[in-house]
């Protein structure tokens, strides 16, 4: 299977970057660990406990990411994910990405709309659609003025979920990345591609009668900027 | 529409806040990060424990409404043993919710025993809506499996499946779980025609690898085998990790005796899930059978290894291995694995079985002095208890005598497996193998033939009372007939068919109630699973003083 023949040389790419990435957040939250666990603050430091404390938090939070993330990756890659798709209720699928996000959302002062009807309910695996999700809201975070929109609909058999900015848009080299994506992108030469990468995996292990899932880039949407599609059969 | 992030979780009405909860994690830092996130949702009344021994002190000791458990809990029990010992020791109350908690959702990890899953599993990082999704979603779960759990615990599947069917008229989110639910209840009520219909209208649907499971299950149960080992493995092409699979194809190829291939799917099921104690038993047990000593010995030491701390330790993995270690010619570990098992688990059928297996374990080593006087012993005990052991132990003790000599003992110990097991084909085949070995294969065809014939007189005269209408005669015919058959399946099923025609027909008696439900729980016992018990349980709930037999029932439509 195609799975197999790439895998190798993926697995490289990521076990080494993954390391990488791993280092540089051990050595943060080292530190601040150090700092926090010195003796009382003196007054003038005291403001900036909490903050540290917080920062400390979402450090953690970012090592327990890649840890999942790696997961994920490799047993994709292998794969010994067990891949569990049931019907789940886009309303809470949709509260779950926006609790995920809700910290750094509010720490950037950006706003978070949904569009969904709440009576929605579509079939997929959980747990990988809230993480391509959630990494989509993250990297809208890089490009977004103020505002993202996350919608969920019913088109023609298949379920479509958006996330959309109101920046700049993508730029060419990223919306070329997204269309090549399955098939056949060298990643090795390309680091934007570890993202969706992973989603569009994800996508492709949803089928359902000889339909398979799929990850678009675009720019436009409803707000004007960036916008990630990811449609399951 | 358009709605706003902030609001789309007030939708249950349950008062987390009120509730008690443990949080078992190995590590100090998650545990607060979980406190700080329950308390974040209100929550007041928070235990902790850092590791599976101490959860289950907390858990004896109070009932908890919720339980966080962490998967990997480093040394002793892990996540999904606490919970199967919190199930087996009935320490959760029914409406408590079971959150297994783990850094990455591997195979192994959501891999447990069927009948001890936990209520949703969660991956780190735990935040709080995810948290309070995940609850609110199981208590409404448990709301609409409440009835439905109640009338399966009392075994009484019909009126479960029922009453499946009434829910999914409403809650379509649960549609899918009921459909799942009420498959494998009519499976355990002997209705297989309509399980199947279940899982193909799931598969009309979409492609759901337990459905198809079940498919094969139905042919199985059938006596369609071939059918069924094809299905399995269409299974297994598609998803290589789906592992009830592999276990029920490798049932299917022990059913088929075909133990050379069972072996190798349960190796590679053992290699996909090696934490299960029930198949690496199974596993060592075939690898015994067809001579793969080496893979027996792994097997064997894996399941006693995964079951010291498990609910599911049992003593036939140390009984194994002991065997495994006289074939090695390592007799000081056989002995000492059998001291174990006399210290560990005191029971007189234990002392029984490793009485024959010390036997056995000196025969095959060589020494048959020391093995000719467990035998004699063995011969003693069955000439002071008239009472005979279960099947399997039957077995090995007439292979044990035969190989010390002995001669009527164990040709009285396999005409009695013959009599109680006289439809068993694969058996009498395991029979007569054990009088080839002893060099009477002539005498065997006579002896399993006049011992077949013996089970079915008895069996025919009793119908033949119950059919001619003299039902008193009948049930106490049959009544004699189980002394004499004990384990005989189709004469404990009959037996207990006609009790309940008895009262069906001359009205409701509480001795032949308990006579009846004493026959089924010990078939339950001895043969767990049987098609004809479902029917039979359900037949005599009907009969239940205000318990009437409603119209549906009556037509068996639902």
């Amino acid at each position: 299977m195609e799975d197999q023949e790439r895998s190798p040389e993926l697995f490289l790419f990521l076990a080494s970057t993954v390391h990488d990435m791993k280092n540089s957040i051990s050595v943060l939250s080292g530190t601040l660990e150090n700092l926090l666990v010195q003796e009382q603050p003196s007054p003038d430091q005291a403001q900036a406990w909490p903050q540290m404390a917080h920062m400390l938090y979402q450090t953690r939070r970012l090592n327990d990411n890649l840890m999942q993330l790696l997961a994920l990756y490799k047993d994709l890659g292998k794969p010994t994910y067990p891949f569990d798709p049931r019907p789940v209720q886009i309303r809470e699928l949709v509260q779950q990405v926006a609790d995920q996000e809700r910290v750094l959302l509010q720490s950037k002062q950006i706003a978070l709309d949904t569009d969904f009807d709440p009576q929605l309910i579509g079939t997929f695996d959980e747990d990988l659609v809230i993480g391509v999700l959630a990494h989509a809201v993250n990297n809208a975070v890089r490009y977004t003025h103020d505002r993202i929109r996350l919608s969920v609909e019913q088109k023609d058999d298949m379920l479509e979920f958006r996330v959309e900015d109101n920046g700049a848009g993508f730029p060419p080299s990223m919306l070329e990345a997204g269309a090549a994506v399955g098939k056949g992108v060298n990643f090795l030469t390309n680091s934007s591609g570890l993202g969706l990468f992973f989603s569009s995996e994800v996508a492709r292990m949803h089928r359902h009668r000889q339909r398979t899932g799929s990850i678009a880039l675009e720019n436009g949407g409803k707000l004007g900027g960036g916008c990630f599609v990811l449609r399951l059969p | 529409m358009k709605t706003s992030a902030a609001k789309i979780g007030d939708i249950t009405d349950v008062n987390w806040a009120e509730k008690r909860y443990l949080i078992v994690d190995d590590f100090v830092g998650i545990r607060q990060l979980l406190r700080e996130s329950l308390r974040n949702i209100g929550a007041k009344h928070i235990d902790q424990a850092s590791s599976g021994g101490e959860a289950m002190t907390l858990l004896a000791r109070t009932h908890y409404d919720v339980v966080l458990c962490d998967f990997n809990l480093g040394e002793g029990k892990n996540g999904q043993q606490v919970l199967e010992e919190c199930r087996a020791r009935n320490l959760m109350i029914p409406s408590s919710v079971w959150l297994t908690v783990s850094a990455e959702k591997s195979v192994e990890s959501v891999m447990g025993a069927a009948e001890h899953q936990p209520d949703a599993y969660i991956i780190k990082p735990i935040t709080e809506g995810v948290l309070l999704t995940r609850l609110n979603r199981v208590w409404h779960r448990k709301q609409i499996f409440r009835e439905i759990d109640r009338a399966y615990i009392e075994k009484d599947y019909l009126r479960a499946a029922k009453l499946c069917d009434e829910q999914i008229a409403e809650n379509k989110i649960h549609e899918l779980d009921l459909l799942r639910m009420k498959a494998n209840l009519l499976m355990k009520a002997g209705e297989p025609d309509q399980a199947r219909a279940v899982y193909e209208r799931v598969l009309e649907e979409r492609e759901y690898n337990w459905a198809r499971t079940g498919l094969g299950k139905i042919r199985m149960a059938n006596g369609d085998l071939e059918a069924a080992r094809q299905m399995f493995h269409n299974v297994m092409t598609e998803n290589r990790y789906y592992i009830d699979a592999y276990d029920q194809l490798a049932a299917a190829l022990l059913t088929m005796g075909e133990y050379e291939e069972a072996c190798a799917v349960l190796e590679s099921a053992a290699k996909l899930s090696p934490n299960s104690v029930q198949r690496q038993r199974t596993l060592g047990n075939t690898a015994l059978r067809v001579g793969n000593i080496a893979l027996a010995e792994k097997a064997f030491r894996k399941s006693i290894q995964v079951g010291e701390y498990s609910v599911f330790k049992t003593v036939d993995p140390y009984f194994g291995l002991a065997r495994v270690c006289g074939q090695k010619g390592d007799i000081k570990e056989a002995l000492a694995l059998l001291a174990v098992v006399r210290r560990d688990f005191p029971h007189d059928v234990v002392e029984l079985r490793s009485k024959i297996i010390e036997g056995l374990v000196y025969h095959e080593s060589g020494d048959y002095r020391r093995a000719r006087k467990a035998g004699d012993e063995l011969e003693e005990m069955l000439k002071a208890d008239p009472a005979r052991p279960d099947t399997a132990t039957c077995m090995e003790m007439a292979t044990l005598l035969f190989a010390v000599g002995v001669k009527e003992a164990p040709v009285e110990l396999l005409c009695h497996v013959i009599r109680n097991n006289h439809d068993n084909q694969l058996l009498l085949d395991d029979v007569q193998k054990v009088f080839e070995q002893a060099r009477m294969s002539e005498e065997a065809e006579a002896l399993i033939a006049s011992s077949r014939r013996e089970a079915t007189e008895v069996m025919n005269k009793g119908v033949l009372l119950w059919k001619t209408g003299k039902l008193a005669e009948a049930v106490e015919w049959m009544r004699e007939a189980r002394q004499r058959l004990p384990d005989n399946m189709r004469i404990l099923f009959n037996s207990a068919q006609m009790l309940i025609s008895h009262m069906q027909k001359h009205g409701y008696d509480e001795a032949l109630m308990m006579e009846a439900n004493s026959v089924l729980m010990h078939v339950d016992r001895i043969a767990p699973g049987q098609q004809r018990f479902a029917q039979l349980i359900e037949q005599l709930q009907q009969l239940l003083p205000g318990r009437g037999i409603t119209p549906a029932a009556e037509d068996g439509v639902f």
